[in-house]
């Protein structure tokens, strides 16, 4: 395995810059980051990211990055498979494409035909898009679901720039999720009372066997607790529960491990989400990828969503939701 | 296996003689040359000849994902900072006819300068065609045109143009200097091919041949439809997630011959429950 890390040109080695975008600050600041990188001009985003027959398993491996500008379709209605946390308009945006960790479970692997990353270095037209909207309704916005943007936050500063946009906003309710360990890169900030910083949680043996690249518990569990400390509005995400050998026990400490080290009143909500992806997503994913158990796991389709069966389902919500009701008042807790 | 384009014969025969390949004696529309993990064929001059030539050698070949294609060639440089007899590794292709581009995925370490090719549809003589309107560090007549062939078959990490600068836009080139620039640099080459070839053999694939094989027999015997085809070829994925190879048991299931689609659904069930 350590020839095959070797063949492995770095992640980012060539960096690919659409027409048009080239001297946006953003583009500039990232640029500046990867000096040694490859530049390479494209006409759109889509003729790198879209092309036919990409591996996504072998591009994991050697992500390049796009910079580009996306023009229409900048806001998307809240999906059915994900929690609106009781908020009447929710919407999501994608301020940038694909994530840098490798969870065996994400469906991005199976939403995007590529596993390079796209940044939209046009924050402006999204922020013009946003403020439109808000003068007719209030809205929920959750912006880190296809990409990890705290992860992405030392090359693109994208949470600074949404976080200071939304503070203020009476009729803006912003939501980042993620799995980084990069708190310190906007530790500095005040905390925005209309922003959630919302962590997703796994058990350490989750961790360790399917989130690639992803920080530890230990060290998630630590920037939530400054988060907190620093006064931000901080979820909890167990989301996506698993299903596996010995379970129970994994779930068990993973939540007393969580409430060792969090103070539970000062968690604003929490969030059980068991595994649930598209059925397309998951064919998808399924045509290049090696055995694994989760993308190869004999779920059941129900309504073009591929999930555990009911009682598989209804045995981890209830473990997760009694589990967490120990710490979180009942109503404090979402479950999907 | 790996599959290696160029124009003319003086660009092939120091790739022939390197590798010891042979004249496959075959009638066929394009010369062609083949060892045991490389073939290589002449495609002649120009985009049309070079896509034809790479479509028949993949079709020949029958070229699976994990193949590898490879345009090697001779370019003229727009620029002198790039040096006569240097190989490059493209990471951009513009067909200048189109203005279409075309980006390999460059993912496999190399010690190649990289830069953009331009195929056109005529030699660029630099006294006759304002550089200016070129886009590309170097021309060539094939690469746009092997480029988008070769991709019809294979992933963009797998498909890629290396050109030897030989001349800076200038008329003709001696072939027998042709021959010498390519073969100097063909150690480069085979390096990039190896490191190719070391992700293709390290990276997990799904099922194997003989696994494959398994499914195809099963299905046949026990009158599978399509869906209960799939879900067994998921399960067997599933099974192998967590087992390094396949359950005994199954083995028993080839030597059932199910009279009913009723009957093989039973048999499917006992599959089943025995690769969850």
């Amino acid at each position: 395995m350590k020839e095959l890390k070797n063949c492995f040109a770095r992640s980012f080695s060539h960096i690919y810059v659409e027409e048009g975008v080239e001297e946006a600050p953003l583009t500039k600041e990232i640029l500046k980051k990867f000096p040694k990188a490859v530049k390479v001009r494209i006409k759109h985003y889509k003729d790198v990211f879209c092309r036919p027959r990409q591996n996504f398993f072998v591009q994991e491996s050697s992500r390049k990055l796009i910079i580009a500008a996306k023009n229409w379709e900048l806001l998307y209605r809240g999906p059915d498979v994900c929690h609106s946390f009781g908020n009447e308009n929710f919407y999501y945006t994608s301020p940038a494409l694909n994530c840098v960790y490798s969870c065996d479970y994400c469906y991005l692997k199976g939403m995007y035909p590529s596993a390079n990353l796209v940044i939209f270095v046009n924050v402006e037209d999204f922020f013009k898009e946003i403020e439109d909207l808000i003068r007719q309704k209030p809205i929920y916005l959750s912006i880190s679901y296809d990409t990890d943007l705290l992860a992405l936050e030392r090359i693109a500063p994208l949470c600074t720039t949404w976080i200071e946009f939304a503070r203020w906003k009476e009729d803006l309710k912003l939501e980042i999720r993620t799995k980084s360990a990069n708190y310190s890169a906007i530790s500095s900030l005040a905390p925005a009372c209309n922003v959630i910083l919302a962590w997703t949680l796994s058990p350490d043996e989750v961790i360790k066997k399917y989130e690639k690249n992803a920080p530890p518990l230990d060290l998630r569990l630590k920037n939530i607790k400054r988060a907190i400390g620093d006064g931000w509005n901080v979820r909890l995400c167990f989301d996506p529960v698993l299903y596996f050998e010995k379970w129970e026990a994994a779930y068990e400490n993973l939540i007393s491990r969580t409430f060792s080290v969090i103070p539970a009143d000062k968690v604003k909500d929490a969030s059980i989400g068991v595994f649930r992806i598209p059925r397309d997503y998951l064919k998808r994913m399924r045509r290049n990828s090696p055995p694994s158990e989760i993308i190869h796991y004999p779920y059941t389709e129900r309504e073009e969503v591929y999930t555990y069966d009911e009682k598989i389902k209804r045995e981890l919500t209830e473990k997760v939701w009694s589990l967490l009701k120990k710490h979180i008042p009942e109503d404090k807790i979402f479950i999907l | 296996m790996i599959f290696v384009v160029t124009a003319y014969h003086a660009e092939a025969k120091p790739i022939i003689e390197y590798f010891g390949l042979k004249k496959v004696l075959k009638n066929s529309r394009f010369e062609v040359f083949a060892g045991r993990e490389i073939a290589l064929v002449e495609s002649g001059p120009g985009v049309i000849a070079s896509a034809c030539a790479t479509s028949f050698l993949l079709t020949e070949y029958k070229a699976r994902d994990k193949d590898i294609a490879l345009n090697i060639g001779i370019a003229g440089a727009k620029n002198s900072n790039l040096r006569k007899g240097e190989a490059i590794l493209c990471h951009k292709i513009i067909y200048n006819d189109t203005k279409r581009a075309f980006y390999p995925d460059i993912i496999v370490k190399h010690d190649m300068k990289e830069g953009v090719l331009e195929t056109f549809n005529f030699p660029v003589v630099k006294e006759d065609f304002p550089l200016e309107l070129m886009e590309g560090d170097i021309a060539d007549m094939e690469g746009a045109g092997f480029f988008e062939a070769a991709s019809f078959f294979l992933p963009p990490h797998g498909v890629h143009c290396i050109k030897v600068v030989s001349d800076y836009l200038e008329r003709a080139v001696e072939p027998s200097f042709v021959s010498d620039i390519i073969g100097k640099n063909l150690p480069l080459i085979e390096g990039f091919m190896s490191s190719l070839e070391t992700i293709h053999r390290f990276i997990p694939k799904g099922l194997s041949e003989n696994e494959e094989e398994i499914i195809d027999k099963l299905a046949e015997n026990l009158r599978l439809t399509f869906t209960m085809t799939h879900q067994l070829k998921n399960l067997m994925l599933f099974y192998l997630s967590k087992n390094e190879s396949l359950p005994g048991e199954l083995y028993d299931f080839l030597n059932i011959k199910a009279n009913s689609k009723s009957e093989g659904k039973v048999y499917f069930e006992r599959i089943k429950k025995l690769l969850c």
